[in-house]
């Protein structure tokens, strides 16, 4: 028969009801007697006896135990570190452009990018604090680390960014601990509107709820966000095995797959940057256009821009006629908020291509809340002493041509270097109270107050306009 | 991120069921074991008590049903007490009969009504929503089998109901048995034992060996079992057979796991309970293989139905019959499904010719050249046993994934292409399955080293604290490595768990 731990039932053994038990052969012994009594236990030794002796085999099992937990900490680190769908280190795909642009490359496939959350996972994974970061829309990525004269620059602008991508981008970097010095901000006209159409549906809105509410303390429908879904996937071995299998297929591949196995596109840009075919980010976070779209002529710079004047407020201004106490409120509070985290804010206005500026002046009753952005902008940053650099109106800025442009809305790097100094310039203009004065400039906002010199019409014929007054 | 408790309760407690498999059920073993040895020792039997009825309860579809394991417990225990105390044969023998016809009672009602409904037909309306308590045949029988022993005296009655109840409704015996004695628990009850930090970590140790073989090899087995079996009528034959092979194992593998977890969880709060499984693969007849395997449930029929129909001690036509008789009960225990049925009429044809010709088969031994060397003969005896039972197990396997027994058995004999054929067709499902990368490394490995180590019966629990501490913890890291890469999450249910 096997040995079994434990014995299988005896065969059963009859028990005599009523019977007496046998008695004992000998008689014990009175004194063997009296040495068996019992004697009474002291309550209190007998409590405490068993007390330590549970707290001596609590601790004796409780340290066997602990020396298990490495296997459970390797789980955790393991799954948290490769993160195959992205729940603790950002999607896979630009979590491999944020490493790579950390790593100093310019990334191929901007087109294919979610810059939403390459911004994210850059706030989350640089080591520290940029000097500066620019925020805005597609239309400050041309800022980069050379005009801005900032090493450590990054340009956290976004493609069709709204308000709440520009607010939420500097507080993910507040929020991580990497409170930037200089914020640069190209200001959007649509920063000040307060309708949907102001809003991107890309952006963030609940980081943006959150932000709002818990630093600006406006009252939104914010919710604190439930995190359990996310610290029960580290405890979850299949997450684990999912992961395992990731980084095994993974492993020393030129080529990375997400979590379905499509192969991500996404490499160190090869050769001069400068001589892509296609769009690239640059390790900074601009953007470098294709040469194609670099060198395009004049002419056909002003086709885009023509092409632009159409769409012009379907570029989250369709209705804008007035600017929104809100936005406002929510802009100086932002304003106050980063100067309160010790970042000096400098505004930069990007101007528009001519033709298309002058296109708006013919229609300033369709466009009155874009015009009346510049000029409320300029008597902020008079009353509060901020740097602001640039113009809507091109004509504003001294020696810009239509070849600075790339189109009718974003401003080469060129353009850039004719109206903003960098930002160590623009610094040391601040400290030394040398800025130029934000009212010396006059934006023009009809064609009755255009200057006298020619200006361009939509029709693309040139006309002289008197000034009056 | 702050990690509230009532976020990780919520967490644990996502599920209805407490799967034994579940981090729920660890959380709340550990609770129960913890509080278990804070107590004074005479304390903890009705601590225990409360918590099986919470572990009963936790499920709301059990709930409801509480009063029948209450019910069962309580006329069972005053049945006892009064076939105990009472004299009077008729009044014991009315007692007697109270207890056993009322644990048949609810075992019919609750998993043989539908099946009576639909053969009868109008005598009894089928119903739809009848769902059996947790352990139902497991607790029934236990409760049966105290009643009977208090009757033929192989058993003091007990005057305590509390401890009663908690024999009948000890938590880690609720899942798949496996089905207690009173005269085996009693003691263990009465006197609780004292914490043995060499008890506890063998416990451990066989807990952790038990998830090994149910989460990496039988769960791993099974995506290839139930695939087969679930588009049988596309099987070829050779992957039929090799899946009715890697059924056996994975059937072993998961209910001898489950008891694994059960007797381990159930020796560190100082019990111990019958061993279900004594190596059975290694049996060398198909009568040796039925000791081996179930063993609680084969010992409670044989003490309690082979026996009392006359066991061996009558003429050998009633000998055989009696056998017959013992695996068709056996079959219906199981399940209310004729292919059950089918099955325990098969073994017991198969177990009442081994014995039919036993003595033959002896005498002839000699004049058979494979059994002339004892290891050849114990490897042909083992085989031949073993593929017996696989052959069985078809009706079983049929039963469980809902295919016709006989059909397989026809489909098993088509599809064969000399032995490389054969193989390249059972390699390629076996993939198709899931089962690819590493993993058939590790369930070969697995399944050799399970065998080794369980080799005549050999205590796991025992065994693990006789290795010096290097071999010992590489042990435990290995099992814990075993189930974090390759267990396969999400498949909790034991397969016994329905029975």
């Amino acid at each position: 028969m096997a040995k079994s731990p434990t014995p299988i039932p005896a065969p059963p053994v009859k028990i005599q009801r009523g019977a007496q038990s046998a008695a004992p052969a000998t008689k014990p012994k009175k004194a063997t007697n009296k040495k068996r009594r019992k004697r009474r236990r002291n309550p209190l030794v007998w409590f405490l006896r068993g007390l330590a002796r549970r707290i001596y085999f609590g601790v004796k099992t409780a340290s066997r135990v602990v020396l298990l937990v490495p296997i459970l900490v390797f789980m955790v680190a393991f799954s948290y570190n490769v993160d195959r769908s992205g729940l603790f280190q950002g999607a896979l795909a630009p979590r491999r452009i944020v490493d790579l642009m950390l790593q100093g490359y310019d990334v191929t496939n901007f087109e294919q990018m979610d810059e939403r959350q390459v911004v994210q996972l850059f706030a989350q994974d640089v080591e520290r604090a940029p000097e500066a970061i620019g925020i805005g829309s597609s239309r400050v990525l041309q800022f980069n680390r050379e005009n801005t004269g900032v090493d450590t620059f990054f340009n956290m602008g976004v493609t069709g960014a709204d308000v709440r991508d520009n607010m939420t981008s500097y507080y993910k970097m507040v929020s991580y601990g990497k409170t930037p010095k200089v914020l640069l901000w190209s200001i959007d006209p649509w920063v000040f509107y307060g309708s949907e159409a102001a809003f991107d549906a890309r952006a963030d809105a609940d980081l943006y709820n959150e932000f709002l509410t818990k630093v600006l303390n406006v009252p939104t429908d914010y919710e604190e966000p439930d995190k359990v879904e996310l610290w029960k996937a580290l405890a979850d071995p299949a997450y684990f095995q999912g992961n395992v299998d990731y980084y095994i297929k993974n492993r020393g591949q030129a080529t990375v797959t997400d979590d379905e196995g499509n192969t991500i596109e996404f490499n160190p840009v090869q050769g001069d940057p400068y001589d892509q075919t296609t769009t690239i980010k640059r390790s900074d976070g601009s953007v470098l256009y294709d040469v194609a779209f670099r060198t395009q002529t004049a002419d056909q710079i002003r086709t885009l821009a023509a092409e632009a004047c159409m769409s012009f407020n379907s570029v989250h201004m369709e209705g804008f006629d007035a600017m929104s106490d809100t936005q406002i409120q929510a802009f100086t509070a932002f304003m106050n908020y980063a100067k309160d985290q010790g970042t000096t804010v400098i505004l930069v206005l990007s101007p528009w291509h001519p033709y298309l500026y002058g296109y708006l002046l013919t229609e300033p009753e369709l466009h009155k809340g874009f015009f009346e952005v510049e000029n409320w902008l300029r008597q902020y940053c008079a009353q509060n002493n901020v740097p602001l650099y640039g113009s809507y109106d091109p004509a504003c800025i001294e020696g810009l041509e239509e070849t600075d442009f790339f189109d009718g809305l974003h401003c080469a790097g060129t353009g850039i270097a004719r109206f903003f100094p960098g930002v160590p310039q623009a610094l040391q203009q601040l400290e030394t109270g040398t800025l130029p004065h934000p009212l010396a400039v006059h934006p023009r906002t009809s064609l009755e107050s255009a200057d006298p010199n020619v200006v361009e019409t939509p029709d693309g014929e040139t006309a002289e306009t008197a000034q009056e007054g | 991120m702050t990690i509230t408790w009532e976020q990780i309760l919520a967490f644990l407690c996502e599920d209805q069921s407490m799967a034994v498999t579940s981090l729920l059920f660890i959380a709340f073993f550990a609770a129960v074991a913890l509080v278990h040895y804070a107590l004074p020792r005479v304390l903890r039997p009705y601590f225990l008590l409360a918590a099986s009825y919470g572990f009963f309860c936790y499920d709301p579809v059990n709930r409801p049903l509480v009063g029948v394991l209450l019910g069962a417990t309580l006329v069972s225990w005053l049945c006892g007490l009064v076939i105990g105390k009472v004299r009077a044969k008729p009044v014991r023998v009315l007692a007697l009969l109270v207890s056993v016809l009322g644990g048949v009672g609810i075992l019919i009602y609750y998993k043989y009504w539908n099946m009576l409904a639909d053969s009868l037909g109008s005598v009894m309306s089928h119903r739809d929503n009848l769902l059996a308590p947790l352990g139902l045949s497991y607790f029934t029988f236990a409760a049966m089998s105290y009643t009977i022993d208090v009757y033929k005296r192989r058993c003091k009655v007990e005057t305590n109901p509390l401890h009663y109840a908690l024999f009948v409704s000890f938590f880690p015996t609720l899942i798949t048995g496996p089905i207690e004695r009173y005269p085996q628990m009693r003691p263990q009850i009465k006197k609780s034992r004292r914490f043995s930090y060499n008890r506890c970590a063998g416990g451990a140790f066989r807990m952790l060996w038990g998830y090994t073989k149910k989460m990496v090899i039988a769960d791993n087995l099974s995506q290839y079992v139930s695939f087969v079996y679930g588009n049988m009528s596309e099987m070829s034959g050779p992957n039929l057979a090799a899946a009715t092979v890697l059924f056996a194992v994975q059937l072993y593998m998961d209910f001898s796991g489950c008891c694994d977890i059960v007797l381990g969880a159930a020796r560190i709060l100082g019990y111990d309970l019958i061993e279900n499984f004594d190596s059975p693969f290694e049996a060398r007849s198909f009568n040796d293989f039925w000791r081996r395997w179930h063993i609680s449930m084969t010992g409670w029929f044989r003490d309690y139905v082979y026996f009392s129909l006359g066991g061996s001690r009558c003429a050998p036509w009633r000998h055989y019959l009696n056998i017959v008789v013992v695996f068709l009960c056996s079959g219906l225990w199981h399940g209310a499904d004729w292919r059950y049925l089918a099955w325990g009429l098969a073994c017991g044809i198969l177990a009442a010719f081994g014995a039919m010709t036993a003595k033959a088969r002896k005498r002839m031994e000699k004049f058979n050249p494979l059994y002339q060397q004892a290891w050849l003969k114990t490897i042909c005896q083992v085989t031949i046993t073993n593929l017996l039972f696989c052959f069985t197990l078809v009706f079983f396997a049929a039963a469980l994934y809902n295919a016709d027994p006989f059909a397989i058995y026809g489909a098993m004999l088509q599809g064969w292409n000399g032995l490389a054929g054969s193989w390249h067709q059972v390699q390629q499902l076996l993939l198709d399955s899931g089962i690819d990368g590493r993993l058939p490394v590790v369930l070969l490995f697995g399944t050799f080293v399970v065998f080794a180590v369980e080799h005549d019966g050999r205590s796991v629990a025992r065994w693990i604290r006789e290795q010096v501490w290097p071999l010992r913890w590489t042990l435990y890291y290995a099992a814990a490595a075993a189930i974090l890469f390759f267990a396969a999450f999400g498949q909790s249910a034991f397969i016994y768990q329905q029975y």
